[in-house]
């Protein structure tokens, strides 16, 4: 276990510098000048070149790289171009929100799929699985940016409970803190739900059909003990997989849902950062994401291991 | 410096409509009172701008006291007071810096920081700053101040968005008796105008140089003082108790919560989560203003569409061409389809009614004759005629104007192929000129007919980016910006339109309505000028 965390914190490095020298260079090579962006729709060139070299964006492109990548490895992510704000400061302040949202909606999803996928799996062809699987499938219809939208018309207007729309730490009101998750939670667990539940269903499914389920039925186990212990556990490692790129999409794509419920998260930081061509604020939050997505995926990796000792062993 | 002085001001017709409270009126206005014995020799400025729907009535004494909660559409980006951060900025910024000048509830200029201003002659404006204003640290606002935040505005290194004003300022100098002196070399017209201006602030000379990063946080003479920026989440703003004007500004604090999502932002109004909110979208207007516990304040005059060409592109530079554009849009039918009514078509000239240079009879010029648009297209020969059209789909004030366009066109045979791309990809490709036609939008700059240097002069930003250069319009503009006869400027702005609608170097469509919304214990608040939201240092809450 010991070098398979090794080997994947070394590749870990490697994709890491990668994904960020990929950003470093889309970001340039798009159409669309941060200086323009800054000076207004009244510019002159003149203005807009002058801006490019205050900002230091009509530098060579390797020369601005060596010097990011320089900061970079010393853990300076420099200042946003834009707000002349830290971009560690800007992440560090966003991304616990958005992992606490990405952990509770995913939790809640699971609290919700797996017994009812498992229950649709049990319960195959009849009714319950019908009407699992069209709930299912409704979630998955149901864009986010629409539930979100909806949740808010109808909490906020028919409902008049939607919480204060300003957004409350976890230490100044954990009360209200909590209260303002509800809605985003709940619009991002419903889709996450909806996918783990007909994940869940199929792998059971499969499971199900296998041998050694028919053999622990032969040897006398209770139905209970069978599905709990020889079926779910089996069927479980995909779902793993389906967690975890669940958990690195939402990473930088709850944009939406971020601005629906004025949820300042890392999505949002990184869609301004777009907008704007803040050259620093993307490639810090791109580099940030990339390295959670890697580390979510060695999380996966070493789950697998951990509920399915034959992975362990090969 | 004192006599034959020509008020800045003129009443608007929709003036008698507005805050009743005429002392505080009069106590805001006292720059405009001074105006009134102060020397302008030469040049004076009569912005009216008239406005479809204001603030409604005050019928009560102010209450000092509360919080405004205010919903905002965008976070700001930064709070540099000499760069146009966008309009969301503006009304944060506004409320901790003053300017030298800015707009009364009629849109007139009166004074801010100055208590008179004027020119002095041809080419000196002057203005004579305040005794006892402070700044939010405690220091004296001083004259050396204002020449201080000129200069930076002047200063290349600055790169502020005001500095085009300034070029054909020769010295910014203190005078006596606490006077700031702004010499030129030539007059310029509209100069007050830019002093007015939301990139204008005036700030501390030494606060400034102390290193501060003033795009982080905010130390000026404003109604309020910045207490905290929570990135993504709050800006808050407490009452300045040494306020210049005594008994404002009535609120205690101001909190702006960024909200983004139109929906979001709405719904938190008519809820309760909000008291306030910014650039109401078209789709709810119509709510808005059925909420018998709402007002929504608006104008249809600044914001405006436009359709733009590359003159040195073939097809589009010709003149015929232009003009079948120009007459295959039925402008009417276009604010229906593009706002649902919410908003007023432009059939003759851009300049407003109200103000210098308006040509009543350009009215009524471009009403959608498509087969006058054919016949057009025939003699350029190019009937029918497929034409690439680039606009932005990131702001819906434009891309609506567009489609409602590209639409109108069509009955006139233009198949103008629409793309659609991000703002800034749309602005850059504009710049480099890649499109015959692109349809934008925007707002009037400023209450002064100058503000068309910008389009129509050859070294107009805009107008580079037509490619468009003619020398009698060049000319025109230059005596309108140097001249400081108010009844030749009226007649040479007249003279530009109509040459506007001869060669038609751009096109404008359509206004579009653009305001706040406000639950009805919100007093106070005029919509006076979309960019200059000044009147919310008036606020208070009936609660």
């Amino acid at each position: 276990m010991g070098s398979f965390i090794a080997r994947r914190l070394i590749t870990l490095v490697v994709q890491v510098l990668l994904v960020a020298t990929i950003v470093f260079l889309m970001l340039r090579l798009v159409p669309g000048d941060p200086a323009r962006g800054i000076l207004g729709e009244t510019a002159s060139d003149e203005q807009v070149a002058s801006m490019r070299h205050k900002l230091g964006i009509d530098r060579p492109i390797y020369e601005q790289y060596t010097d990011w990548l320089g900061d970079t490895l010393q853990f300076d992510l420099g200042n946003s171009i834009i707000s002349g704000r830290s971009v560690s400061g800007d992440i560090a302040d966003r991304i616990t929100n958005s992992l606490e949202l990405i952990i509770i909606s995913v939790v809640a999803s699971l609290i919700i799929a797996i017994p009812l996928g498992t229950i649709a799996a049990l319960r195959a062809n009849r009714f319950t699985d019908f009407a699992l699987s069209s709930i299912a499938m409704l979630g998955l219809s149901i864009p986010g940016f629409v539930l979100g939208t909806i949740f808010v018309l109808v909490f906020g207007l028919v409902l008049k409970v939607l919480p204060q729309a300003q957004y409350v730490s976890w230490t100044d009101d954990p009360i209200a803190h909590m209260k303002l998750l509800i809605l985003p939670s709940a619009t991002l667990a419903i889709g996450n739900a909806a996918v783990i539940l007909r994940m869940m269903r199929s792998s059971m499914l499969e499971v199900l059909r296998q041998d050694y389920v028919r053999t622990a039925r032969a040897k006398g186990l209770s139905e209970t003990s069978v599905i709990r212990r020889h079926t779910v556990r089996n069927a479980i490692n995909p779902v793993v997989s389906i967690v975890g790129l669940e958990c690195s999409t939402l990473l930088g794509g709850m944009v939406i849902v971020e601005q629906i419920f004025n949820w300042p998260g890392l999505s949002s930081l990184l869609l301004s950062g777009v907008l704007s061509r803040d050259y620093p604020v993307v490639q810090g939050v791109v580099l940030i994401i990339a390295v959670l997505t890697i580390v979510i995926n060695v999380i996966v990796d070493i789950l697998y291991g951990v509920l399915d000792p034959r992975i362990r062993l090969s | 410096m004192a006599s034959s002085s020509r008020r800045q001001s003129a009443r608007s017709p929709f003036s008698r409509t507005l805050n009743a409270s005429v002392s505080r009126r009069a106590l805001v206005g006292t720059g405009a009172a001074a105006a009134g014995a102060f020397t302008l020799t030469r040049a004076s400025a009569s912005p009216i701008i008239t406005f479809g729907k204001m603030a409604r009535e005050q019928d009560a004494e102010p209450k000092s006291g509360g919080t405004l909660r205010y919903g905002l559409s965008t976070d700001p980006s930064n709070f540099e007071p000499h760069f146009s951060t966008g309009a969301a900025s503006t009304s944060v910024k506004l409320m901790c810096y003053s300017t030298l000048l800015t707009y009364d509830h009629d849109n007139s200029l009166i004074g801010d920081l100055a208590e008179e201003f004027g020119w002095v002659d041809d080419t000196t404006y002057q203005v004579k700053i305040r005794q006892g204003v402070t700044f939010h640290d405690g220091s004296d606002l001083t004259p050396d101040d204002v020449v201080f935040s000129l200069n930076r505005i002047q200063d290349p290194e600055t790169v502020a968005t005001n500095a085009s004003y300034f070029a054909e300022v020769t010295d910014i100098a203190t005078g006596d008796d606490n006077t700031v002196n702004i010499t030129f070399n030539k007059p310029f017209a509209a100069f007050p105008f830019i002093l007015a201006n939301t990139n204008s602030y005036i700030v501390s000379q030494k606060w400034i140089e102390s290193g501060v990063d003033p795009k982080t946080t905010m130390m000026g003479t404003g109604p309020f003082v910045f207490k905290e920026r929570v990135p993504g989440v709050s800006i808050t703003l407490e009452k300045n108790p040494n306020y210049f004007i005594p008994e404002l500004p009535y609120l205690d604090s101001i909190v702006y919560q960024p909200m983004p999502d139109d929906t979001s932002r709405m719904t938190a109004l008519r809820s309760g989560s909000v008291d306030f909110v910014d650039y109401v979208p078209y789709t709810q207007m119509g709510i808005i203003e059925g909420d018998p516990n709402l007002t929504f304040a608006s104008d249809n005059i600044s914001g405006f569409g436009w359709i733009g060409f590359n003159h040195e592109m073939d097809i589009v530079n010709d003149q015929n061409v232009r003009q079948a554009f120009a007459n295959g849009m039925n402008r009417e039918k276009m604010v229906e389809t593009a706002f649902a009514g919410y908003g007023s078509a432009i059939t003759g000239g851009l300049i407003p009614e109200g103000m210098i240079g308006y040509s009543p009879d350009l009215e009524g010029t471009y009403t959608g004759d498509y087969e006058k648009a054919k016949s057009l297209l025939d003699t350029a020969g190019h009937n029918p005629l497929d034409i690439d059209m680039l606009s932005t789909s990131s702001y819906s004030v434009i891309q609506r104007p567009a489609e409602a366009a590209q639409a109108e066109l069509a009955e006139a045979n233009i198949n103008a192929n629409l793309e659609l791309q991000e703002w800034l990809t749309f602005r850059q490709t504009v710049a480099d000129g890649t499109f015959p036609v692109h349809a934008w939008g925007t707002a009037i700059d400023y209450g002064d007919p100058d503000f068309l240097w910008n389009y129509m002069h050859s070294t107009g930003s805009t107008a580079k980016w037509f490619r468009f250069a003619d020398a009698e319009m060049d000319s025109m503009l230059e005596e309108g910006r140097f001249s400081t006869d108010e009844s030749l400027r009226d007649e040479i702005y007249n003279e530009i339109q109509t040459r506007a609608v001869e060669i038609v170097p751009w096109i404008y469509t359509i206004r579009r309505t653009q305001g706040e919304a406000m639950a009805n214990f919100v007093k106070g608040y005029t919509h006076i000028q979309s960019w200059v939201p000044i009147t919310m240092r008036e606020i208070w809450l009936d609660q």
